[in-house]
């Protein structure tokens, strides 16, 4: 059926070329049309749907703590010390331009000039801005300084130990975009110039500046990839009409799935904004195509007659691969990471597309080339003479006739293979996805060494007992005082900041300053007075922010020094162990977008081991069906899954490509061979196949190689990482599939070829 | 550009008949309306008593309450003393406040903490801080400098079927609000509505008046309530037990009365 299908298609489209290049190129232009609309999201907290538990709970805190989802801190550093008029004045107009900032929650921006102070001054408790007017004299000046210094809530938050940095922390209304307002705040300091140094740290900064960056990369590397790839073809075809239309059809296929993509109201997420360059790499398929054209067109002399039989014969294969890459991909449909899916359907749809262009756009576009110049690119195909065909074919003789010697070499590799993928480590540091010396990295690591720690988390304790307004008794804040000085003791904990600390503050400032006081009261009665003077006269968010209003929950910050979701499993364990060292009346609960870090970590590797078992399952059915014959599909198998495991990747897969390639067309020759007068031995064909369709996969693996070198190019780690990995990938399993196929094919010949 | 044109034409044949009647009340100019704003709503009476229940409500819709006696005599030359006396929560029963309000310069506030038997002097640093945790602010609950802002009378419309001055008032100095608009009740001269602007010029606080009773010949906003528009949380105030011009003396607003409040009048 499917075979009709595909032949009255190529039969069309080379009797009606330019009607199938017409209609091509409207449905290319109307998804375009699409593209005005196109959005990224970066944010982990859309990586999981919007009713997975965890996101669930974590909306609940942040409405129980009237937290906000995200936060810049920016950093502001001199040298010589902050506390001087000329910085602090910069320091109180940076905090006011800041508050004129559509995006930012101006009410709970904290900084000098904003955040509450309680203190004593002539007998008169003051709770208000630390400092509403810059000091205008030396002993006001010191003033501040004690203020600052002597307030353990301000120490490793908006200033730093040491004096030289202070900060401000910048909370962001629901939707803002961190990367616009990060921009603004950029302008804002740049007006007031050094010495000072100033830098923009935190999440969203990062988030959307990786969201615009992976815009561009997306916009330039998915073309730079189709011109590398234009020009590894015009270099192995010398055809430049060929190639380009090769690279139309990558970019044809691309275009559509991207724009149905976008029209449908889809984000686009890092992993998708790579779908392009992988589009790219598998339209490299269609090499086969070519190969075989030029071949056929020697052999027949006639173009109509050329194209039709090159179709005939892979046909078969290019269905095949087309099919086994598309499952492969649609497999991530079924993950539960929302752009682990998005990829997967994207580029599954993608392939689909890609197929059915091989069979109408190429052979159509076949027809417009002029014969001549098919003569002069297909001289160079001369199975016997190539070099590269020579070369092949050594490899294959290598694997053919030591084929124990060559399966053990790859058993031990295979073995130090397995040990190494237990080692893997999903990162997703995003800060760290950015090049060391990017202006994100830099701002972070700075923010990082002076203060408290640019990443955020929550515990939330829960008290689980009967007992009203439970967080205010005395046994309740010494043991969250306990819990935040354990979690103080893990070198990624910068500070922890909670209820107790206000009540601390206030209990001190109540008692002339007396450093003795600066602990937790001795009554429940005394705490909720010194809660309720506190909340008399500060910003209703400072007490909001860390208890809830019924105090049956408070809310410990915790503030990371790194955005490694390590750390946060550390704070959890830190907690637990505390748990089971005081056994108290409450329940402890991440939260936080260093939680939500945490979680799409390992969603993200569950993701990634599931995804594999469930590809390389549906993957050899696919080749069972393909070989009609399970041993024929073990043995074009054992590559794919060498390959895999020697670097794994979503897309290791793309090495079956190969095995089907070489299995089918080894099979294929040795029919033809049996017709023959002097049959061929298994071995001859097995050279036979490496020289002739084993240059396709060369080819093929070359290219894909190339579209994919580009990506190390970018100025982002996961592109880099994933550019790397694939082209060893495909290097590698071209290779394998070269050198494997005859070593296991020879050695196993009595089972594969009684059946 | 036609629809502008075309908009510009209707507003413009609305407001025709508007300055073409005759002028029925006396012109007011918007400083004055202010002014008797404040005397209907701050001053009314020399001196004043209240039970007030204050709810404060959260997006989840959770409750907490606040019950506190409010006294206050007016003192001459605008000045106004007032002494708050905590009932509920619990933990802050007995807890007293004591403000002395001046027409000339920043307020002078104490609390007395029971549990260390104390009383602290607390700055007025930000009379636009919360009201013990409420959505108002200590300004909406004694006055604002009527000279702190620039008030301009922006029309005169209805509101809830009662016609009202509509003012604007913008801060001199820096404040928690860039702008506010008040719909001022023409008769009464309570305040029936008020938005508050933010810096960046959006609504983020909204106070209502719900309901007003006369009180010994004083019209009295009984309820009243303050949303805060950004987060949701909002708080309503009622009073009750309400009476005007009772005979409170001097010493019924000392610190001696912070720590043995007048009993005769905290009910």
């Amino acid at each position: 059926m499917r075979k009709l299908r595909d032949f009255s298609l190529v039969h069309f489209s080379v009797d009606h070329p330019r009607w199938v290049v017409a209609v091509t190129l409207f449905i290319t232009l109307v998804a375009l049309s699409a593209f005005p609309r196109v959005r990224t999201d970066t944010n982990p907290k859309n990586m999981l749907p919007a009713d997975s538990a965890v996101r669930v709970s974590n909306d609940a805190v942040e409405k129980t703590f009237g937290l906000y989802e995200d936060m810049i801190v920016v950093g502001i550093k001199n040298e010589a010390g902050v506390l001087n008029k000329t910085t602090l004045e910069k320091i109180k107009r940076i905090n006011e331009g800041i508050l004129q900032i559509p995006g930012v929650a101006a009410r709970d921006v904290a900084g000098f000039s904003t955040i509450d102070n309680v203190t004593v001054d002539k007998g008169t408790l003051q709770v208000g801005p630390l400092m509403p007017e810059v000091p205008g004299d030396l002993r006001a000046l010191e003033g501040l300084s004690k203020q600052l210094f002597e307030n353990p809530m301000f120490v490793g938050r908006i200033i730093s130990q040491d004096g030289r940095t202070a900060a401000i922390y910048v909370p962001l209304e629901k939707g803002a975009n961190g990367k616009a307002i990060a921009d603004t705040i950029r302008e804002l300091v740049k007006g007031e110039g050094g010495p000072e140094n100033y830098y923009v740290a935190g999440d969203p900064v990062a988030r959307d500046t990786f969201g615009a960056e992976m815009f561009k990369l997306m916009a330039i590397f998915a073309p730079m990839a189709g011109l590398l790839m234009f020009a590894a073809r015009y270099f192995m075809f010398g055809d430049l009409f060929l190639s380009a239309a090769l690279m139309m059809d990558a970019m044809i296929a691309t275009v559509w799935s991207m724009g149905l993509l976008i029209a449908l109201g889809y984000p686009i997420h890092i992993m998708s904004s790579m779908a392009p360059v992988f589009l790219m790499a598998i339209a490299t398929d269609s090499i086969h195509i070519f190969n075989e054209f030029y071949f056929r067109f020697r052999e027949e002399k006639d173009k109509k007659t050329a194209i039709i039989k090159t179709m005939e014969a892979v046909g078969r294969p290019v269905r095949y691969t087309a099919l086994a890459t598309a499952a492969g991909f649609s497999v991530l449909l079924f993950m539960d990471i929302i752009p682990v899916k998005i990829f997967g359907g994207l580029v599954a749809f993608g392939t689909v597309l890609l197929r059915i262009l091989s069979f109408s756009f190429i052979p159509a576009m076949f027809t417009f080339v002029s014969e001549k110049s098919i003569e002069t690119a297909s001289r160079g195909e001369d199975a016997q003479s190539s070099r590269i065909s020579q070369f092949l074919a050594h490899l294959a003789r290598l694997g053919a006739h030591k084929p124990q010697a060559v399966v053990l070499t790859g058993l031990a590799l295979f073995a130090v293979a397995v040990a190494g993928t237990t080692r893997i480590k999903v990162n997703n540091n995003m800060v760290e996805w950015f090049t060391k010396s990017s202006e994100v990295r830099t701002a972070d690591r700075v923010m990082n060494a002076a203060l408290g720690g640019t990443s955020l988390g929550y515990l939330v304790v829960n008290a689980t007992g009967d007992e009203e307004e439970f967080i205010k008794s005395p046994q309740a804040l010494r043991y969250i005082e306990g819990l935040q000085r354990s979690l103080e003791k893990l070198p990624e904990v910068g500070k922890t900041t909670s209820v107790v600390d206000y009540v601390k503050r206030i209990s001190r400032v109540l008692h002339q300053d007396d450093p003795a006081y600066d602990k937790v009261p001795e009554s429940k009665e005394l705490a909720g007075q010194y809660l309720f003077l506190f909340g008399m006269s500060a910003k209703p968010a400072d007490l909001d922010n860390v208890v809830d209003p019924y105090y049956k929950k408070a809310n410990i910050w915790v503030q990371l020094k790194t955005w490694d979701a390590g750390a946060m499993r550390k704070v959890i364990e830190a907690a637990k162990d505390y748990q089971r060292e005081n056994p108290f009346p409450v329940e402890i609960k991440p939260a936080g977008i260093a939680y939500f870090n945490l979680v799409w970590n390992d969603a993200v590797l569950w993701d990634m081991i599931k995804g594999f078992l469930l590809a390389l399952v549906v993957i050899f059915a696919i080749l069972s069906v393909n070989f009609r014959s399970v041993k024929w599909a073990l043995v074009g198998y054992i590559p794919l899954l060498f390959t895999v495991i020697l670097i794994y990747g979503a897309v290791g897969f793309a090495g079956k490509d190969f095995a089907i390639h070489f299995i089918n067309r080894f099979r294929l020759r040795l029919a033809e061979g049996r017709n023959a007068a002097a049959p061929e031995s298994i071995e001859e064909a097995l050279v036979w196949t490496a020289a002739r369709p084993g240059k396709g996969v060369l080819r093929n693996a070359i290219l894909f190689a190339a579209a994919f070198s580009v990506m190390l190019f970018a100025p982002l780690t996961p592109y880099i990482t994933v550019g790397a990995f694939i082209v060893c990938m495909m290097l590698l399993s071209a290779v394998l599939c070269i050198i494997y196929i005859p070593a296991l094919i020879v050695l196993f010949r009595k089972q594969l070829f009684t059946a | 550009m036609t629809r502008l044109i075309l908009q510009m034409m209707i507003a413009a044949a609305l407001l025709a008949p508007a300055s073409a009647a005759p002028a029925t009340a006396q012109p007011m100019d918007a400083a004055g309306i202010v002014g008797k704003m404040q005397q209907a709503f701050f001053y009314p009476g020399d001196s004043f008593r209240a039970r007030i229940k204050m709810t404060l409500k959260d997006i989840s819709g959770g409750e907490r309450f606040r019950e506190l006696t409010m006294l206050r005599v007016n003192m001459p030359g605008g000045d106004q003393k007032y002494f708050m006396y905590f009932h509920a929560p619990g933990d802050v029963r007995r807890m007293a406040f004591l403000v002395y309000k001046y027409a000339a310069k920043a307020s002078d506030r104490w609390l007395f903490i029971p549990a260390l038997n104390l009383v602290q002097r607390i700055a007025a640093k930000d009379s636009q801080s919360s009201f013990v945790g409420s959505d108002f602010s200590y300004e909406d609950v004694s006055g604002r400098n009527i000279e702190a802002d620039i008030h301009k009378l922006l029309r005169e419309e209805e509101l809830g079927g009662r016609p009202c001055y509509v003012v604007e008032s913008m801060p001199k100095a820096a404040a928690a609000y860039k702008r506010k608009v008040s719909w001022i009740d023409k008769t009464t001269f309570l305040p029936l509505r008020e938005e508050y602007y933010d810096v960046q010029n959006q609504l983020f606080r909204e106070f209502s008046a719900e309901e007003i009773k006369e009180i010994d010949g004083v019209p009295t906003a009984m309820k009243r309530s303050m949303k805060n528009v950004k987060s949701g949380h909002q708080t309503v105030v009622e009073f009750s037990a309400t009476k005007y011009r009772l005979a409170l003396k001097s010493e019924d607003f000392s610190e001696r009365a912070l720590r043995n409040p007048p009993g005769s009048w905290i009910k």
